[in-house]
């Protein structure tokens, strides 16, 4: 998904788990139903731990891919 | 009884004790990373949030603590620990205890210690310090109100000439923060002490403000967490209660109190012939007025207002406990006899103008004054 297609973008690079994780929700959170969001994260733990947090609360994984080294993380915001 | 101690501690918002009660029922560890931790991190990241929109700052600049004095030991122990090599410190006289030991406890350990002076009326004059400068420098800690008398410190100017010199500057606003505007970037503050008792939040929890990109050691070692530079699990409930204070401080509240220390100020002054206020007459806090009377102790008046149900203090609560001579008005000019008789009042979001007239009136008759 492009830079065009995403309402914003978080940089959680350099975030260590869970906070990522929570400032994620919180702006995602933030965001109208059916709005999508762009996430920076670290490789190793917040990749794996940040996508199933999101998920947990109805958010929904649309892609991810590995840019330089770190992921991004392209999200809708649920109900 | 009429609380006028509130520059030594608020009582905690009923909000405030709500979000704190969540805290401990939601009582998962904010470092987890399963369901219960991640609401923990959510809540936290919330309170940092509110933090640092209140200080027109980023979220990841909010370095949350045990209190006042933590952060205040952090500010100055962590940036003369990351510099590596010893060098100088310089302090105004009117600091807290909390800046004032720490600087000595360096001074220990072969840094170099400046103390600059203060007026009559607690102003720190931004040329005193540049004079103390020197290569050496290496951070200068002035506070934004003092804790006893109010004073405003010209913290711009202040941070002007530390920026100019490549010196961090870091200021103690405790007593004003919610209370007086606070941007740190626009004062070159490179440190900000806050605390969450002050403000009808919770003890045990306060913060500092750590621009991006200025180094700190950590004082406390251990998980890492706060970004290596406070270890320990995070006080949910201590700093859920602070982002709830925040949220709930308005511009109004400081207005208010203005007006009522205001009336204070002129109600003793026209019931007690011979009473002298302390502190910049224009320049300070809202909420704090430190006045010397003509001739009672202010220890036994303290005791004896307290029996009435009136609450003050002499000087600070930690110089009203020791009982020594104020530092402060010391610095100040007065002397220990005018500092013992000395007292400080100081307001909250609460106080009412029924609570000022009756506490003026009391003080009058305990002081001798008219009734």
């Amino acid at each position: 998904m492009s830079a065009r297609e995403v309402d914003d973008t978080l940089d959680l690079s350099g975030v260590p788990c869970p906070a990522n994780a929570a400032r994620a929700l919180l702006r995602i959170e933030g965001m109208d139903s059916g709005s999508v969001l762009a996430v920076i994260l670290d490789d190793g733990e917040p990749i794996r731990n940040v996508p199933p947090a999101l998920e947990a609360e109805g958010h929904k994984e649309l892609s991810r891919a590995q840019e330089k080294g770190r992921w991004r993380l392209v999200v809708r915001r649920g109900g | 009884m009429i609380y006028l101690d509130n520059a030594a501690t608020t009582r905690p918002d009923p909000a405030v004790l709500a979000a704190m009660a969540r805290a401990e029922e939601d009582f998962g560890n904010a470092s987890s990373v399963h369901r219960l931790g991640v609401a923990a991190a959510k809540a936290v990241e919330r309170a940092r949030a509110a933090l640092a929109q209140a200080l027109s700052a980023r979220p990841e600049e909010i370095v949350f603590t045990s209190g006042g004095t933590e952060a205040n030991n952090l500010a100055l122990k962590g940036a003369a620990l990351a510099r590596g090599r010893r060098g100088q410190i310089v302090v105004s006289a009117v600091e807290h205890p909390s800046v004032l030991e720490p600087a000595r406890a360096l001074q220990r350990l072969g840094w170099g210690l400046k103390v600059v002076g203060a007026d009559r009326d607690g102003l720190v004059d931004p040329a005193a310090v540049a004079a103390a400068l020197s290569s050496r420098t290496v951070l200068v800690s002035v506070m934004h109100a003092n804790n006893e008398v109010g004073t405003l410190q010209p913290l711009a100017e202040i941070g002007r000439l530390c920026r100019r010199r490549g010196i961090l500057f870091h200021t103690d606003a405790s007593q004003s923060f919610t209370k007086e505007p606070l941007d740190p970037r626009r004062l070159g503050a490179d440190l900000v002490t806050l605390s969450g008792h002050k403000i009808h939040g919770p003890k045990g929890v306060g913060a500092l403000y750590v621009r991006a990109g200025v180094q700190l050691e950590p004082l406390l070692h251990g998980g890492g967490q706060e970004g290596g530079l406070r270890s320990g699990t995070y006080n949910t409930a201590g700093i859920l209660g602070f982002g709830a204070a925040v949220a709930l401080a308005q511009a109004s509240d400081a207005r208010r109190m203005r007006g009522l220390r205001d009336r204070l100020q002129a109600r003793l002054g026209a019931l007690i012939p011979g009473l002298r206020s302390n502190g910049h007459p224009r320049r300070r806090v809202c909420g704090i007025l430190s006045v010397t009377l003509p001739k009672a102790r202010s220890t036994e008046l303290l005791q004896a207002l307290s029996s009435a149900g009136v609450c003050v203090s002499a000087g600070s609560a930690c110089a009203a406990a020791a009982e020594h001579p104020s530092h402060v008005l010391l610095a100040m000019g007065r002397s220990a006899e005018q500092a013992g008789r000395s007292l400080r009042l100081s307001l909250s979001r609460w106080t009412t103008a029924a609570d000022v007239e009756r506490a003026a009136r009391l003080i009058a008759k305990l002081a001798g004054g008219r009734r």
